[in-house]
């Protein structure tokens, strides 16, 4: 799964620690999304794309094998 | 998420004192042969196999004993169960998620040392080893929790 959390960041011109204090998570967990290390929950994909004001499936997509 | 088992942030600071205080002193202890005579006092025991005294053998008797050896090992469990076991200052699921995969690594971990150890260490040298068995699950576990975490705190930006 890819995402677009870091152009989105850019965009509102977000650091890593100001996203994960917006929405109540740790910097490791923002970092470790980006880098595609981690798969977030789908409570915490719904909650980075209502602060971006965005759908899911704008920040989240599926990549092909 | 509702996350279980995990105490308050503000046990982590005790932890880490009684964890680093047990450590220091069970390397006290390693190093004495276990011979200190700190701390002698009378205890019970539920069962005890006295070799030279035979009215100390039996059950429910009480006989003296070093109790610097029993601190430094609660000391240690204790400790490290508040390290590993209490919540970080951010608790989120990848926190969470990165604490059990740690705990899966040192359980994996500690048994590949033993079954090496057991393989290659004989006789009253494997008396250390199931010493320092009692506490290495543990100390593997925070060593490697507490590697992860700042290893994904490391970003290119």
């Amino acid at each position: 799964m890819k995402n677009s959390i870091k152009v989105q960041r850019a965009i509102h011109d977000m650091t890593q620690a100001d996203l994960a204090e917006a929405i109540g998570v740790s910097r490791q967990t923002i970092n470790a999304m980006e880098k595609n290390k981690y798969v977030p929950s789908t409570v915490l994909a719904l909650k980075i794309a209502r602060l971006f004001k965005k759908s899911v499936e704008d920040i989240f997509t599926l990549e092909d094998e | 998420m509702k996350i279980n088992y995990l105490l308050p942030n503000k046990y982590k600071t005790l932890g880490w004192i009684l964890f680093v205080l047990g450590i220091i002193t069970g390397i006290f202890l390693f190093f004495s042969d276990y011979e200190s005579n700190i701390l002698t006092i009378n205890v019970l025991t539920i069962y005890n196999e006295a070799f030279l005294f035979s009215e100390q053998s039996g059950f429910f008797k009480i006989i003296e004993n070093s109790i610097l050896d029993e601190l430094a090992a609660l000391a240690i469990i204790i400790g490290g169960l508040l390290v590993g076991f209490t919540k970080e200052k951010v608790e989120d699921e990848f926190i969470y998620k990165l604490r059990k995969d740690s705990l899966v690594w040192a359980i994996i971990f500690n048994y590949a040392v033993l079954i090496f150890t057991i393989l290659f260490i004989y006789n009253f040298t494997f008396f250390d080893v199931l010493v320092f068995n009692m506490f290495t699950p543990l100390v593997f576990f925070i060593f490697r929790f507490n590697f992860l975490k700042h290893k994904s705190l490391n970003y290119e930006e």
